[in-house]
C-alpha cells in the first residue's frame, strides 16, 4: 500500500464531529436527521456492515420543544423488573429530573433494534445547555442545520430596538392595556 | 387347448434341465454372493499413509513425459501468440548456455573426449531483446507522458524491466516447460531472460515493429490499472515543489489547513491544500498536519505532471511505426522542470 492510498483510505472513513443546537426543535424529529449522521448513512460509502459513523454533539437539549399537549400527555415507561416495578414518568417529569433524557430516548428509539445500536449510541454526546468540555468542543468541525430557525424572543430585544420598530398604530391615550 | 398345455409342460419340463446341468456345472452362478468390501477403506488408508511417508513428489520435467513432443509445442508456442518465429531462432531463444555446457558436460562424463553440439545459445537474442525493449518502453512513455519528469519515466521503465513483472509475463506466455535450461523448477532469472530473447528472436524473424509492437502489448499492458507516481518516489516534495514554482516564476508554495476533524481523537483527520499567489495548487490529507502536508505537496507535482488519478489512461494502441526512436529526446529532468519548458510538448 502506497502512501497515498494510505492517507486516501484515513480520509474517506475519517469520522467527523457535527455539532447540532437543539434549541426549539421537536426531539423526535431532531431523532431521525441525527440518525443519519450517527449511522454515516449520509455517505456515499456506507454499508451496513461498514464502520462510518460520525459522531454528534447536541448542545442545549433542555430547551428542546415538544408538541402541543406532549409535555403533559408523553409517558415513559419503565419496569425495574420485580413485581410491582413499573413506573409511569411523564415526559416533564423526566425532563425535570434530567433534561438530556427525552432527546437520547428519542434516538435510541428512532434506531432499529440490532447490536449495533448501543455502538451508535456511544458516538452521540448530548449536553443539556451550550457548556461543552473543551476537549470536545476542539473536535467538532461541522454543523447539522436545525429543522427550523429560531426566532427571536421580544424580551431578548433591546428596549431601543423595540421603540425604533416601526407601528402600524398606536394605542388610545386613555387605552388601558392588560 | 390340450395340446398347447403338453407344449407348455414340455417347455417347462426342458428349463428345469438346463438349471439343473447348470448347477452342477457352476453352483456359484445361482447364489451370487453380496457383501462390504471390507478390504477396500483399510487398503485406501494404508495407501495414503505411505504416500503421506514418502512426501511430497519431487516436480517433474514435463519434457520427461511420454508423449512430450518439443517441435509441437514450439510451434504451438508461435501460433498462440499470433506471432511468425522462425523455427530456428525461436528455438535457439529458448535454448540457455547453461543447458549447453550442462549438455557437454553430461556427453564427456559418458566418454564422448569432444562433444559436438548443433544448439545455438540465446545470449545474443537477450543482448538484443534487452536493448529493444528498453528503448521502446522509454520512448513509448515519454510519448505518453509529456509532463513526466525523466526520472519518473526511468523509475516506471525500471520496474517493467525488473526481473519479477517481466518473469510474471514470461510464465504466464507458457515459457515455462519449454525453456532449455539447467535450473530446475525455472528461475525468476531463466524466466525474464528468456522473454527477452523471445523479443530478439521476433526482431530477427518479423521485423523490429513487430517485435515492439509484442513489447507493447504484453509489458506495457502490465501498468494498466497501476498508478504511475507509486513507481517513483520523490523524496523532499515540498522544496521540489518551491524550486519548480521558482523557476515558474510563481509565489513560494505555503500549505493552509483547510479541513480537520476529531483533533482529540485518536481518528483525527487534517485536509492540507497549497496555495501559491494565492491559488490552489494541490490538496493533501493525512492522521497528522505534516503528513497532510506531505501529500498536498505531492499531490500539487502531480497536477504539475498530469499523472493525477484522473488522468488519461497510457495510450496501449499507438501505432509503433509513428514513433521517433530518438534516444537522445528525453523528457526534462525534475531539477530543471518548469511549466515553460512542457508548454510545447503537451498532448
Amino acid at each position: 500500500m502506497t502512501a497515498y492510498k494510505r492517507v486516501q483510505q484515513w480520509n474517506t472513513f475519517a469520522r467527523v464531529w457535527h455539532l447540532y443546537d437543539a434549541t426549539w426543535q421537536n426531539p423526535f424529529e431532531s431523532a431521525q436527521r441525527i440518525m443519519k449522521y450517527l449511522k454515516g448513512l449520509h455517505k456515499p460509502i456506507y454499508h451496513p456492515l461498514n464502520d462510518c459513523g460520525d459522531h454528534v454533539v447536541v448542545i442545549n437539549s433542555g430547551e428542546i420543544a415538544l408538541l402541543g399537549d406532549e409535555w403533559r400527555k408523553r409517558v415513559y415507561f419503565h419496569h425495574t423488573g420485580y413485581p410491582g416495578g413499573a413506573t409511569w414518568t411523564l415526559a416533564w417529569e423526566l425532563h425535570d429530573k434530567d433534561p438530556t433524557m427525552i432527546m437520547k430516548k428519542a434516538v435510541y428509539n428512532v434506531m432499529d433494534g440490532n447490536l449495533q445500536r448501543r455502538y451508535t449510541m456511544q458516538r452521540l454526546h448530548i449536553y443539556p445547555d451550550d457548556d461543552v468540555p473543551e476537549k470536545i468542543k476542539q473536535n467538532i468541525t461541522n454543523q447539522i442545520r436545525q429543522l427550523r430557525p429560531v426566532p427571536k424572543r421580544l424580551d431578548r430585544y433591546a428596549p431601543e430596538e423595540v421603540q425604533r420598530f416601526p407601528k402600524v398604530m398606536d394605542w388610545p391615550k386613555n387605552y388601558i392595556l392588560r | 387347448m390340450c395340446k398347447v398345455c403338453v407344449v407348455c409342460i414340455e417347455t417347462m419340463a426342458a428349463r428345469q434341465t438346463i438349471l439343473n446341468i447348470q448347477n452342477l456345472v457352476n453352483p456359484s452362478l445361482l447364489t451370487v454372493k453380496r457383501n462390504y468390501k471390507r478390504w477396500l477403506a483399510p487398503t485406501l488408508k494404508e495407501l495414503k499413509r505411505r504416500k503421506m511417508k514418502m512426501g511430497p513428489e519431487p516436480p517433474t520435467r514435463r519434457s520427461a513425459f511420454l508423449e512430450w513432443n518439443y517441435h509441437a509445442e514450439l510451434f504451438a508456442f508461435g501460433k498462440r501468440l499470433g506471432e511468425e518465429f522462425r523455427k530456428d531462432l525461436l528455438q535457439r531463444a529458448f535454448t540457455h548456455r547453461s543447458y549447453i555446457v550442462q549438455e557437454e558436460m553430461r556427453q564427456k562424463e559418458v566418454g564422448i573426449e569432444d562433444p559436438k553440439l548443433s544448439l545455438e545459445d540465446n545470449q545474443e537474442f537477450i543482448r538484443r531483446g534487452e536493448t529493444l525493449m528498453s528503448e521502446y518502453l522509454k520512448c513509448h512513455l515519454r510519448v505518453a507522458l509529456p509532463r513526466f519528469p525523466e526520472e519518473g519515466i526511468c523509475a516506471v521503465h525500471g520496474y517493467l524491466m525488473t526481473d519479477k513483472t517481466l518473469a510474471h509475463v514470461s510464465r504466464h506466455l507458457g515459457t515455462k516447460d519449454i525453456i532449455l535450461s539447467s535450473d530446475f523448477p525455472v528461475e525468476e532469472v531463466t524466466l525474464a531472460t528468456t522473454l527477452k530473447a523471445l523479443v530478439g528472436a521476433l526482431a530477427e524473424s518479423s521485423g523490429a515493429v513487430r517485435a515492439r509492437e509484442f513489447v507493447r502489448d504484453f509489458i506495457l499492458t502490465q501498468l494498466a490499472g497501476r498508478d504511475i507516481n507509486e513507481f517513483w518516489e520523490i523524496k523532499d516534495p515540498m522544496r521540489t515543489l518551491a524550486d519548480i514554482l521558482k523557476r515558474d516564476g510563481r509565489g513560494e508554495p505555503e500549505p493552509r489547513l483547510i479541513n480537520e476533524s476529531g483533533r482529540n481523537t485518536i481518528l483525527a483527520t487534517y485536509q492540507v491544500a497549497v496555495y501559491s499567489d494565492k491559488q490552489f495548487i494541490g490538496l493533501g490529507y493525512g492522521e497528522s498536519i505534516s503528513i497532510a502536508v506531505e501529500m498536498a505537496a505531492h499531490d500539487a507535482l502531480k497536477r504539475l505532471f498530469h499523472t493525477t488519478e484522473n488522468m488519461k489512461p497510457i495510450p496501449f494502441t499507438v501505432d509503433v511505426r509513428s514513433m521517433s526512436y530518438d534516444e537522445s529526446k528525453w523528457n526534462t529532468s525534475v531539477n530543471d522542470w518548469s511549466s515553460a519548458k512542457v508548454e510545447n510538448v503537451d498532448c
